[in-house]
């Protein structure tokens, strides 16, 4: 810690030289520090437990903190993370806390802490700046917290810099000369004011040298415990409130178009394009709200809402903003997308439906004795294997335990299961029925499955000893 | 569904070592000195769309001569219709040219015709070798592969055949053509290293009983040959029209092995159907994954084991196209005639073409590759090279990628690029392109 006890001198003597400072810096620290939370949270496969930790804030009064996007895989199934812990910065031990859901809009994972650490937090918006100050600019003075891993009590220590661009990615970014906070906590001004949130760093390239390689190879590497970016605080307290409605994260307003491309300048200025971003549309999906809107794959999206698409750097951020402008919205809202196909400008109106159930969402079932997961076959599953949504039906193979019953077999993950000893499997249901009769019939010997894999099919057979 | 095997095709891509000259006949008679008379050989260029141009490059392989008018049988991955140039060795060490007449990457053979004007004025000689019948060698039996291995001219090895019917899964070669799905392989340990390809394997008395084909890279003595009795036919199907048409159905055969009692089938019965192409006559015709095939017009056929899985499917290839066969399958206890009517066997591999102004190649989308690939129609081209710094590279242009459309126009052929980049040559101006990349798209401009 000698190398923190010296950035707080610093900082210190920073401060010593503001004068204009209402209160000490490490007096606001103190205070600040009370807005944020260490979480830690296990994660359960079939055959083990992992542990993961993540940095957050509390948003209100009664103890609802959230986590950023990252804290938490979108692949997991909400019902396979348990046992939420909460823990005040540089204190041993935790408290239970409650998962409760991720808002796709802002990507942010809620959870809340129990009353008794509830009131020991002070909620984010108190340090709001008032409407009269200044706009956060360019060279200003920043200071954010960042937080040591468990073993070291989730100590909190004190990390300051000055701003060096602030851009729209699309949501006004700013970023400062050094890191200035641990992903997911707070970031704030030399009078003690919330400015913004630190989200994921960016990836920045490192050589890469070896006894073999003197040239050195370039690595990209990602600070996962610091970052140098910050949402500002116009981006983040406005959308405090969009508490998930459900753990799962629903309603999720979808529009059903799949690879959501940035235009390429040089194709976008050839296309009369210049002075905008564009998104094109690599496959419009089968049933999908943007299908019956009249969207075509290869569609290029030029404006939403009427308005034409702003100019993005880098590219990539023209596709997060089309996203973005959808996940606004509820299932059954309108969406105005102005399209080019070809030379024409077409306006289309897209009725937003319900997100088709996620695989993460799928309905799935270990068999111990066969050593196998199962899951629901579902509409992503369908426009992966490019095969009609209509012919949803029987079971994707999800886990095979090493050294198992159906280890061995040929069966892979990822296989859909067709049919089950020569009958077609229509339905979930109709494989679970099935397999549960093979799982619990100890005298059986051996079953065969047709399971699909690419374009193929294949009978396998499985042994059981 | 099994992995792929190391396999590597036993191609010498590069010419090094001298030219050793004639080897003496260790004493094996006049039958087995008459046939290292006949083994030849064959240097190749071809050309070579990799890279984003058109190109050329060189390789080494063997052949034996099977005709008094010069017919050279070798490999299909020795010499291919992408020669430009195929130099025949003949042991008296006189170079001749000499033609493709027709090849089969499915049995990895191709015919040649030496130049007989050529053999004629310079009053060279050789002799030609004939065939013995695969089917009567066993296991244990003395052979000798004859050929150029590393370029070391017409050497002889002598091993003894270590399986006379070996399977391998359905391959590709390197430049993606399917073989290996009608015959089954001679295994030797005679010695085989790359360039002994499209050589001889012969018995003692001098008798081509195979076509030396592949070998396993890194192991010690494993090697592999067309048997001659395949050789054969498919000699006899270049020579009538340069080229084999085979029947298909569109099914991936599975070998029964073990699933008997499943399927309530008495042992040495039918052959699986583990895959049905979508579209294809099987599918038409109404066949489904894992059915069992008891008859081909109502002769019984036996799938048990991998082995035999070759000669089922060549069965059916050698009908003629549009035949109509009486298939009896079996469905759980069902069993029902399904009347099949056979299409025409084609490669997924597509024309190539290259433009040397782009620094882009490319091949054509094929029916099959489309239906191997879940695609809805046969337009566009997939990307097999791109030269650093060229246009196409500077457009972001990578191999593997799919083009679909060029100024907006759909690639239904390969003439629709050709025509564009004729435009761009005579008049270069920013070319609008459409580009798949896994499933994404992406507009990019090709710029003078």
């Amino acid at each position: 810690m000698k190398i923190l006890r010296l950035v707080i001198l610093l900082g210190l003597s920073l401060f010593v030289k503001r004068e204009l400072l209402a209160t000490s810096l490490p007096d606001m620290w103190a205070e600040r520090v009370k807005s944020v939370v260490a979480i830690d949270y296990v994660t359960e496969t079939e055959d083990e437990r992992r542990m993961s930790t993540a940095y957050g804030v509390a948003i209100d009064s009664e103890g609802t903190v959230i986590l950023p996007s990252a804290a938490i895989s979108v692949r997991v199934d909400p019902k396979r993370l348990s046992r939420f812990r909460a823990y005040v910065p540089g204190e041993a031990v935790g408290s239970p806390a409650t998962y409760l859901g991720q808002d796709s809009y802002t990507g942010w994972h809620y959870v809340k802490v129990s009353k008794l650490m509830a009131s020991e937090l002070i909620p984010i918006t108190k340090w709001m700046a008032p409407k009269t100050s200044k706009k956060l600019g360019l060279s200003d003075f920043v200071w954010g917290i960042g937080l040591r891993n468990k073993e070291e009590d989730f100590i909190p220590y004190l990390m300051q810099s000055h701003i060096a661009i602030i851009e729209s990615l699309p949501q006004v970014t700013a970023i400062a000369q050094q890191e200035i906070a641990g992903p997911g906590l707070p970031v704030f001004d030399e009078a003690g004011y919330f400015v913004g949130l630190a989200t994921s760093s960016f990836a920045q390239t490192y050589l890469q040298f070896s006894k073999m390689d003197r040239v050195g190879s370039p690595v990209m590497l990602v600070d996962v415990e610091e970052s140098s970016a910050f949402l500002v605080s116009d981006e983040v307290l406005p959308l405090l409130d969009r508490r998930p409605e459900h753990v799962s994260g629903r309603p999720l307003a979808w529009f059903g178009a799949y690879g959501l491309e940035p235009l390429d300048r040089e194709a976008a200025s050839f296309l009369g394009l210049s002075n905008q971003s564009s998104v094109v549309v690599s496959e419009v999906l089968e049933d999908s709200p943007a299908e019956k809107a009249g969207m075509k794959a290869h569609d290029i999206i030029v404006g939403v809402d009427s308005v034409d698409l702003p100019r993005f750097r880098p590219d990539r951020v023209s596709t997060e903003y089309v996203e973005r402008s959808v996940l606004k919205h509820r299932p059954g809202d309108n969406l105005k997308l102005t399209v080019l196909r070809g030379a024409n400008r077409i306006n289309l109106t897209v009725v937003l439906g319900d997100e088709p159930k996620l695989i993460r969402e799928a309905d799935r079932k270990y068999f111990e004795r066969l050593g196998l997961t199962v899951r629901e076959f579902v509409y992503a599953d369908a426009i992966e294997r490019r095969t009609s949504v209509k012919s949803i039906s029987g079971a994707i193979v999800s886990y095979i335990k090493s050294n198992s019953a159906i280890d061995g077999s040929g069966l892979m993950s990822d296989d859909w299961i067709k049919e089950i000893d020569g009958n077609p499997v229509d339905s979930f249901a109709e494989v679970i029925k099935k397999l549960t009769v093979i799982e619990n019939d100890l005298k059986r010997k051996e079953f065969v499955l047709l399971v699909s894999r690419g374009t193929e099919t294949a009978v396998l057979r499985v042994k059981l000893h | 569904m099994g992995g792929f095997l190391p396999f590597s095709l036993l191609l010498l891509l590069a010419l090094f070592g001298p030219n050793l000259g004639h080897l003496e006949a260790a004493g094996m008679g006049r039958g087995f000195s008459a046939l290292l008379n006949s083994v030849v050989r064959i240097d190749v260029r071809q050309v070579n769309y990799e890279g984003g141009t058109k190109h050329f490059d060189g390789s080494i392989g063997s052949g034996v001569i099977l005709t008094e008018d010069g017919l050279i049988l070798t490999n299909a991955h020795v010499v291919s219709p992408k020669a430009v140039e195929v130099s025949v060795t003949l042991s008296s060490l006189e170079n001749v040219g000499a033609k493709l007449v027709g090849w089969d990457h499915w049995t990895d053979l191709a015919l040649l015709k030496l130049d007989m004007d050529e053999v004629a004025r310079r009053h060279l000689h050789f002799t030609h070798a004939s065939f013995a019948d695969s089917t009567k060698l066993f296991a244990g039996q003395t052979v000798f592969a004859v050929g150029t291995p590393f370029g070391l001219t017409r050497t002889v090895t002598r091993g003894i055949i270590s399986n006379t019917s070996q399977y391998f899964d359905p391959e590709r070669n390197e430049d993606g053509y399917e073989t290996g799905l009608f015959n089954t392989w001679l295994q030797t340990d005679a010695a085989i290293n790359p360039g002994n390809s499209g050589g001889p394997l012969v018995t003692e008395d001098g008798k081509v009983i195979g076509i030396t084909t592949r070998g396993y890279t890194g192991a010690n003595n494993l090697g592999f040959a067309i048997p001659s009795n395949t050789a054969k036919e498919v000699v006899a199907a270049l020579l009538k029209s340069g080229k084999i048409i085979r029947s298909t159905i569109g099914i991936v055969p599975g070998a029964l092995q073990d699933l008997e009692d499943f399927y309530s089938l008495a042992l040495n019965t039918g052959m699986l159907v583990n895959s049905v192409y979508p579209k294809s006559p099987a599918a038409i015709a109404g066949i489904k994954a894992g059915d069992i095939l008891l008859s081909i017009n109502h002769v019984t056929i036996d799938g048990r084991f991998p082995e035999q899985i070759p000669s089922i499917l060549n069965s059916i290839a050698q009908q003629p196209v549009g035949t109509e066969l009486t298939l009896t399958l079996k469905r759980g206890n069902k069993v029902q005639d399904l009347n099949v009517k056979t299409e025409m066997l084609e490669t997924s591999v597509g024309e190539e073409r290259a433009f040397d102004k782009w620094g882009l190649s490319v091949r054509k989308i094929s029916r099959i590759y489309a239906r191997e690939h879940g695609r809805n129609d046969q337009n566009g081209v997939i990307v097999i090279g791109v030269q650093p710094g060229f246009p196409a590279d500077m457009a972001g242009i990578q191999r593997g990628d799919i083009i679909t459309t060029i100024n907006r126009t759909q690639i239904t052929s390969i003439d629709v690029i050709t025509a564009a980049h004729d435009l761009f040559t005579k008049k270069p101006e920013p070319t609008l392109l459409e580009v798949e990349k896994d499933r994404r798209v992406a507009f990019v401009i090709i710029k003078p």
